[in-house]
């Protein structure tokens, strides 16, 4: 919202008053200033200049030498505007001067080799427009030398006011003008109505009809006849240049300019082009074309609010009006609507239409239903005085039903019970009647005030305790330096999560975090996706359902940055639509949390002392045997291997807690490799995190050390090259008594000597009892036994043992 | 009677020792004191002789004068052979350590974890919610009314008429308060979507960290007072803040915080757009309209809630140029942190 400080001045008396403490104290009641330009400050150094003198450039077609007058002296200048002639006014911004549109500073300079002094400015340079067709020419009486901010009264102060969506009466000066009063303490002066009407009477010229009062309960009309559509006189054109619109005429910019002060949207109808001159508000009963005054046509749908005449559609209700019935060159009489609309019933039809209008943001957040009457009065007043219209006798004021002020009770000390401190009740009574609150019933205890009807936010008690508290300021609202924590549990939903992240890193993988809105492609890969209904791009169109793609995307983002050695992962959560039809509860899909390991490229550069070595399946499978020991999960989860079409993995490995899978990797297929252009070979792993939460760890215990000495021994032996080391693994484990403690593969591989279709795996067995030294003779027994058993059961050689 | 002898003796052993170049010399030392029939055993020796009441007072003085001498004699020892192994003295030390490959968290969770920490110490719990919301959690039980221009202050994706994706945080605490009966003392961080245009400073995904404190007894000055202390732990202890009156339906009064630019130190600068301010959170007194929907009693209870963007913070914090790099998952840059 733009306001102008000049035009606040019109109704609130703000001399001695800095700047600064304006902007700060509007923004520390309420009102944010986000943003603010003083002109004198903006046209610092930039003059009112004669053009003496203009010659061709003697290296440049376009551009001219002209010698500009200051005031003081004669300056040549380049310019390369079509438009430059002897004689002309022009704005001269001089050497040192800083040029509005880019901020920088100008300085002496030689464009193809002839000297600059200055420069000659088009209007978008200045920012009071977008024009750059040629340089600004001013009226020929202005003096040269004069300050450009003093010859154009550009001396105004611009402040781009954040309003928020509680604030309707603030999208006014008016508004903004009355919270400066109360912060100030100062009177807010009201315009005054001051107008003659001729003998004619509106009702005999014309007529409004409110068919639909819950959406409109509130409609007056002016009548002006014999007006001359002009261009607004110069107070008027400066206003609306000021808060950054354009001026159309003098009607439309009498409507912009009380649409501005009042915050009451108005519009006018040429009278002569109403059927019947008459005015009925009425919803569509069905769908509808409409052409409005942008010259668009547009589907109005059924239960829309309308502004029609005898015949036909004319308006929509408080977003925008007609072509059929708009103020043209040629219009004479007119009729000015200023009313009250039902703020949702705008709402809904400017969503429906996508059509938002400086009236429909103003109607849709609550329009001073008191002061319909006032605005239109206002605006006929004004409209006669710029038009030299004459206004009809009397007004419409269509009003069937009446609407009342609100009535809200504060109790004095609900104020400290929700701020912590005590505002004398004096304070709290002007604050209140400053802003407009009408003080009904009082007592020592509580107030009862009447709320005005351009403050629909203000409904409850606690809404008056903000205004109180905004007013007075919430810098003197203390800040306490001691709480009380009730001691109990706490809760942390983060947890799990937080020690799963921990070990992660603890094993050496960066976090990623992706956005987990992905393409169509990608979210149908592993299940079934939630589509958003308005993306904001085909890129972004559904939600994942697997962690998987989101990482693919970064390995290969990586990868185009020449990054080729990735161990990252992920917590996520992840989306599968479980109701194919319909989404209309929780039941209808599912969210669940996920991580996901990523391994690709090397696991350890070539250096000068060790060899490359790059990720590999076993890399993942070790990674996970660490991961689930460092979460006490080893002995709960079982490994599983098999393949599977509609993996997404080739080594396809699944880890399970009773049957049930818990998680799933491997190394990622070829296709879908392909699919996202990566090279290299990537290995994945995704786990089901709240499955995970749910397995119950073994509480913590500590286990005594060791203190007997524990047998080795070592065997190889030679199995069909079809033997897994798993099942022989688990057979060696299963196979001994309770002495054996551990197998280790330390050997495999297959040779010429072995022979075709074998290979020799070597184990290292550990032996040993928690309470006694075992003798030598039992361990021999027992490894001898389990010689002859791995022997028999794998149709093994002995190649060795010790 | 020994003390003399010694004295001497390691008088001797020292100066031997000292002098020593070599593992060589270091043999001659051992063979003259330390061998069986060096000047050691010797010593011992002559133990024999001495009156029988004297014997333990002797004998530990000798045993004490041992271990010196060995300790000392190994001590050399290890000094010669570290100038001397041939083996070690090949060995280039300046040569490259080996790699480590080492992990990190993201910057965002880095920042979340901080703010969680100090929470945690002011007695807050933890608590989480669905990335997936109803509209009655994310809107109409935070008092956005339907067809109300406070919907448009957050641009929303749908999946369906009556689900969307959170567009904050803030829908937890409905959540928490349906469960738990007042005192309710939690934050609640988590993932929050906007339908907005992507830009360096905006994405259409970030994360959040709401909070709320709902007791009999609690006020704005209480509110002030606790998010003024977790600024300066997490800003800094000389911070300047201020609080605004703002907007949010699901407070009431309703304010913004600012802290001064740390850039610019409150000058002014193109960060703060000239202000010397920098907004961190929101925050205000639990609207009353809210506790009708989770069943508290607004004449009894009161409450304060606040809310933060987690990625601004960095982009303040660390002057990371736009807003995109934290989801890029580029490894130089989640290295960087």
């Amino acid at each position: 919202m733009r306001i102008s400080l000049n035009w606040l001045k019109e109704y609130v008396d703000l001399k001695g008053i800095p700047v600064s403490e304006i902007v700060h104290e509007l923004t520390m009641s309420g009102l944010e200033v986000e943003d603010y330009t003083d002109q004198s400050e903006l046209y610092k150094n930039i003059f009112v200049g004669e053009v003496k003198e203009v010659q061709k450039h003697p290296n440049a077609d376009k551009l001219s030498v002209c010698k500009v007058f200051n005031g003081k002296e004669e300056l040549q200048v380049i310019c390369g505007a079509p438009n430059v002639e002897a004689g002309q006014k022009v704005v001269f911004a001089t050497v040192g001067s800083v040029v509005p549109n880019g901020k920088i500073e100008l300085k002496k300079a030689k464009i193809r080799g002839v000297e600059s002094h200055g420069m000659i400015c088009a209007e978008d340079e200045l920012l009071l427009s977008e024009n750059h067709t040629g340089i600004m020419v001013l009226d020929s009486k202005l003096n040269p030398g004069a300050e450009i901010s003093d010859a154009l009264g550009l001396d105004d102060v611009i402040m781009e006011i954040g309003v928020t969506p509680n604030r309707p009466d603030a999208l006014s000066h008016i508004g903004v003008a009355r919270d400066i009063a109360a912060i100030f303490n100062k009177e807010l002066k009201y315009p005054i109505l001051n107008y003659k009407e001729t003998d004619e009477d509106i009702n005999s010229i014309s007529s409004v009809e409110i068919q639909d009062s819950t959406n409109c309960p509130r409609y007056a009309a002016k009548v002006v006849k014999d007006v001359q559509i002009l261009e607004s006189p110069d107070w008027l054109k400066k206003k609306i240049i000021q808060i950054g619109l354009r001026p159309i005429n003098n009607i439309v910019d009498v409507t912009n300019f009380i649409l501005h002060e009042l915050g009451q949207p108005l519009h006018a109808f040429d009278l002569d082009l109403l059927a019947g001159q008459k005015i009925i508000v009425k919803s569509t009963t069905k769908e509808k074309k409409f052409t409005t005054l942008d010259s668009k046509e547009r589907i109005l749908p059924a239960d829309t609010l309308m502004i029609c005449d005898g015949d036909r559609e004319v308006a929509i209700a408080g977003v925008m009006g007609g072509e059929n019935s708009e103020i043209t060159q040629s219009s004479k009489n007119i009729l000015i609507e200023s009313a009250y609309f039902n703020p949702s019933s705008i709402r809904k039809t400017s969503k429906k239409l996508q059509l938002s209008s400086d009236s429909s943001y103003r109607f849709e957040r609550g329009t001073d239903f008191n002061n319909v009457l006032f605005a239109a009065e206002r605006a006929a007043q004004l409209i006669a005085e710029v038009s030299g219209g004459k206004i009809c006798k009397g007004s419409i004021d269509a009003y069937p039903v009446k609407l009342k002020n609100k009535e809200v009770l504060l109790r004095y000390n609900s104020v400290k019970k929700n701020l912590g401190y005590d505002i004398p009740v004096e304070k709290i009574d002007n604050i209140l009647h400053r802003l407009g609150f009408k003080e009904l019933k009082k007592n020592e205890s509580s107030l009862t005030v009447s709320v005005p009807g351009f403050r629909p936010d203000v409904e409850r008690e606690i809404d008056l305790i903000e205004e109180i508290a905004r007013i007075h300021g919430y810098d003197n609202i203390p800040t306490i330096s001691r709480i009380n924590i009730t001691l109990g549990e706490k809760h942390d939903d983060s947890e799990f999560a937080d020690k799963i992240r921990d070990t992660a890193i603890s094993l050496g993988f960066y976090e990623m975090i992706n956005n987990p809105l992905v393409p169509e492609n990608y979210s149908k890969l592993c299940g079934e996706p939630i589509a958003l209904t308005n993306p904001l791009s085909s890129d972004m169109a559904d939600l994942r359902t697997s962690l998987l793609p989101g990482v693919l995307s970064v390995v290969v983002r990586n990868l185009n940055k020449g990054v080729k050695d990735l161990a990252l992962f992920e917590i996520g959560n992840v989306f599968q639509r479980l109701n194919k039809n319909k989404i209309e509860s929780f039941k209808d899909f599912n969210e669940n949390q996920n991580l996901i390991f990523v391994l690709s490229g090397k696991e350890t550069q070539k250096t000068w002392n060790s060899a490359e070595k790059r990720f590999d399946f076993y890399s993942l499978k070790g990674l996970l045997k660490a991961f689930i020991q460092k979460i006490s999960l080893d002995n709960v989860l079982t490994d599983l291997y098999y393949s599977d079409v509609n993996s997404k993995y080739d080594l396809n490995f699944t880890l399970t807690h009773n049957s049930e899978p818990i998680g799933a990797g491997g190394k990622v297929k070829k296709q879908l490799l392909q699919m996202f252009e990566i090279d290299q070979d990537v290995f994945c792993f995704e786990f089901n995190l709240d499955k995970l939460k749910q397995i119950p760890v073994q509480p913590q215990k500590f286990t005594e050390p060791l203190k007997y000495p524990k047998v080795i021994r070592d065997f190889a032996f030679i199995f069909d090259i079809s033997v897994k080391y798993g099942d022989v693994n688990d057979y060696i484990l299963t196979s001994s008594s309770s002495l054996l403690k551990k197998v280790d593969l330390f050997d495999i591989f297959e040779s010429e000597t072995l022979g075709a279709g074998k290979k020799s795996m070597a184990f290292s067995l550990e032996f040993f009892d928690e309470n006694r030294t075992l003798t030598e003779e039992e361990v021999e027994k027992e490894f001898n036994v389990l010689i002859q058993k791995v022997s028999k059961e794998f149709n093994a050689t002995l190649r060795g043992s010790k | 009677m020994l003390d003399d002898l010694i004295t001497s003796i390691k008088k001797e052993f020292i100066k031997d020792i000292d002098e020593a170049k070599s593992i060589a010399d270091l043999e001659q030392i051992r063979i003259k004191f330390l061998s069986r029939n060096g000047l050691l055993s010797q010593l011992f020796d002559k133990l024999k002789d001495i009156p029988i009441e004297q014997k333990p007072l002797e004998g530990k003085n000798l045993n004490l004068l041992r271990n010196e001498l060995i300790e000392k004699f190994e001590l050399k020892k290890g000094e010669l052979k570290t100038l001397t192994d041939d083996e070690n003295s090949q060995i280039d030390l300046t040569l490259p350590g080996n790699n480590y490959r080492l992990g990190g968290k993201h910057i965002l969770t880095q920042t979340l974890d901080e703010i969680k920490t100090i929470f945690k110490r002011l007695g807050f719990s933890v608590y989480e919610g669905p990335e997936v919301e109803s509209d009655y959690y994310n809107f109409e039980a935070l008092n956005f009314p339907a067809d109300h221009p406070a919907r448009d202050m957050q641009d929303t994706f749908f999946i369906s008429e009556k689900f969307l994706l959170r567009t904050h945080t803030t829908p937890v605490q409905v959540r928490i308060m349906e469960n738990h009966k007042p005192p309710v003392r939690a934050i609640m961080p988590g993932r929050v979507y906007r339908n907005e245009a992507v830009s360096a400073r905006s994405y259409c995904m970030f994360h959040q960290v709401d909070g709320i404190y709902v007791d009999t007894d609690v006020t704005f000055a209480e509110l002030k007072g606790t998010l003024v202390s977790f600024a300066k732990q997490f800003y800094g202890e000389d911070l300047k803040y201020r609080f605004r009156p703002s907007f949010f339906p699901f407070t009431e009064p309703s304010a913004e915080m600012d802290i001064t630019c740390f850039l610019c130190k409150g000058k002014g600068c193109k960060i703060c757009k000239n202000t010397g301010w920098l907004e961190i959170l929101g925050c205000g007194m639990v609207d009353p309209n809210v506790f009708k929907y989770v069943d508290v009693d607004p004449e009894k209870f009161t409450g304060y809630a606040f809310g933060m963007g987690i990625e601004r913070i960095g982009l303040l914090k660390y002057g990371i140029t736009d807003i995109r790099m934290y989801f890029e998952n580029d490894l130089r840059f989640l290295k960087q942190f």
